[in-house]
């Protein structure tokens, strides 16, 4: 039996999609967690953990890179900032934060992926505002528009499709990363491949990394069409640049 | 008017998304609001103690196969009685808290395996008691206890006069055939894996399990395999196998000390392991079936490497899967 058949057998039987008992198991401390053995439920996992991790970044992300892209300054601080945090091996934070205060599963590594969701996020915002025209800023300013409202309605609307394919990049990108979690007793759907790998049923790891594969450009084409929804009408030509 | 609301309305559906995404999503797709798993327990739910020093759970049952530290020779060399002496008197002194503090002052406290093995052989007073003469290859498994046993081994056969060299090989399916061949004459085996390897050598992959949890019968097993051309000497005490260690403060506070003590007192668990655990027999399964222990939780971490022991000393897991010679286990 080849390895293509086994993983066709594993996501083609309706019992590894639901679980044997439902999406959800208590945990011994009354609480809950996703039940890893079903794809639904860890697909959900993998999608939350994602969200937060990439909504974690973007708050800390989008402030800074706009207001220092309005005001032009700090570009070398962005790249410093931004080259840093995407040096940093994601694996390798899990196993610090194991070993530290913040421990392990899913809340560190949502912290951890919301470090390597930084920087896309970051610079995109920078570079879209500070890369506005300057004749279309002087025009603005001579209108009569105040330093805030030049930011808010001329910079960003224009710089809104590069901050748009920042947060889709560092979207797909972080959840081609999440399945990390398996390793440190996280969920999400690298649940399935490193059960697989641990028990040698390698036609479960290929149907893991294909189900990973399919969320994360599922994602990414759902972002697409976000950005293309978010970005002004006279600018959608521009935004079809790929991210 | 148009224009004006276009980008306003892109900032105000962006931020509703980012919203939605950090909170819409934590809520769980079947209500969970009603906590049914802490009413299904009856007896005592005993929660993980966080604490700094693990200790193993006695395995009264046995459960876990006898994998005693044991000389495996090669059958030529095995024709030469010294050796087997020189081997037996090591295996007459290794225990496993022996074994740990061995595996401590290599793995913690990083001296050589074979600074330890001198240490060892010196602290002992260990001396071979018969003379033989010739060069032997004493072969090591490539994980550090293995290596420090093979170096006690050489350093007793040095004391009887052979040329002893060590040589880390690799893993059983690189030096079982080097030790048949000849190639090395001893390796450092473990009683019950050797004896399960040479039976699927010998009699395919389907066969019956010959090793068990009594080291009499492990051996008897082992001697039975004259046809493979390794000969064994006699176990040790020592023993380096599946363990489920808990924090010393969990074993004061629930007052267990071995695994049947702990299905007692406690009705459920949250148990960590290697992603394995749950279909192994020597893991979560022998656990259940053979102890009556119930797993509420299961945690997926590693085969008793840092996570699995960081998880128990914080309080993530009130039961792990460790090795039972682990140089941890001797701080």
């Amino acid at each position: 039996m080849s390895i293509w058949q086994e993983a066709w057998d594993y996501i083609s039987s309706g019992a590894n999609w639901m679980g044997e008992n439902g999406l959800t198991r208590p945990t011994f401390d009354g609480g809950w967690k996703f039940a890893h053995d079903s794809i639904v439920a860890l697909t959900i996992e993998h999608l939350y953990m994602s969200f937060a991790a990439v909504a974690l970044a973007a708050i800390t992300a989008l402030p800074l890179g706009i207001a220092l892209g309005h005001a032009r300054r700090g570009g070398m601080v962005t790249v410093a900032l931004s080259n840093v945090s995407r040096a940093m091996p994601t694996l390798a934070l899990l196993t610090l934060f194991a070993a530290s205060a913040i421990g392990f599963g899913n809340r560190a590594v949502i912290i951890a992926a919301a470090i390597f969701a930084f920087p896309p996020i970051l610079t995109n915002a920078f570079t879209g505002m500070a890369d506005v025209d300057a004749d279309v800023r002087e025009a603005a300013e001579g209108q009569g528009l105040t330093r805030l409202q030049v930011a808010t309605r001329v910079e960003l609307p224009l710089a809104w499709p590069l901050i748009a394919a920042g947060l889709r990049t560092s979207a797909s990108q972080t959840v081609a990363t999440v399945p990390l979690a398996a390793l440190v007793a996280g969920g999400g759907l690298g649940v399935i491949i490193s059960t697989g790998m641990a028990t040698q049923r390698y036609g479960e790891v290929l149907a893991g990394g294909v189900l990973v594969a399919a969320l994360t450009l599922a994602v990414d084409a759902g972002m697409g069409a976000l950005q293309r929804r978010l970005t002004p009408p006279p600018l959608r030509a521009a935004s079809l640049a790929p991210a | 008017m148009h224009t004006r609301l276009a980008p306003l309305a892109a900032l105000a559906t962006s931020a509703l998304f980012l919203a939605a995404c950090s909170s819409g999503t934590t809520e769980s797709p079947t209500s969970s609001s009603d906590t049914t798993g802490a009413t299904a327990m009856a007896a005592q739910q005993c929660l993980p103690v966080p604490g700094d020093t693990i200790m193993v759970l006695e395995d009264d049952m046995m459960l876990q196969n006898s994998d005693n530290v044991i000389p495996a020779v090669n059958a030529e060399t095995a024709n030469d009685q010294a050796v087997l002496d020189a081997l037996n008197t090591v295996s007459a002194v290794l225990d496993t808290p022996t074994l740990i503090q061995l595996n401590k002052a290599v793995d913690i406290d990083r001296q050589t395996s074979a600074e330890v093995a001198a240490q060892f052989v010196a602290d002992e007073g260990l001396s071979a008691p018969s003379e033989g003469s010739g060069s032997l290859v004493v072969g090591a498994a490539n994980f550090s206890e293995n290596i420090t046993v093979a170096e006690i081994y050489a350093a007793v056969l040095r004391d009887a006069g052979y040329d002893a060299t060590v040589r880390t090989i690799g893993n059983r399916e690189t030096y079982m055939p080097a030790l048949t061949s000849g190639e090395v004459d001893v390796v450092p085996e473990y009683a019950a894996t050797a004896a399960e390897f040479i039976n699927r050598s010998l009699n395919g992959a389907d066969a019956d399990a010959v090793a068990s949890g009594d080291i009499a019968e492990t051996k008897a097993a082992l001697d039975g395999f004259s046809d493979f051309g390794v000969v064994f000497g006699e176990p040790s005490d020592a023993q380096d196998q599946n363990a489920f260690a808990v924090t010393t403060a969990f074993s004061e506070q629930y007052g267990v000390t071995s695994l049947s003590e702990l299905a007692e007192n406690c009705a459920g668990i949250a148990l960590g392991g290697p992603p394995e655990c749950p279909e192994r027999t020597f893991c979560q399964i022998g656990l259940e079936d053979v102890y009556g222990i119930e797993v509420t939780d299961f945690s997926s971490l590693d085969a008793g490497g840092p996570l699995t022991k960081t998880a128990l000393r914080q309080g993530e897991i009130a039961v792990g899967l460790v090795f039972s010679s682990d140089g941890e286990l001797g701080a």
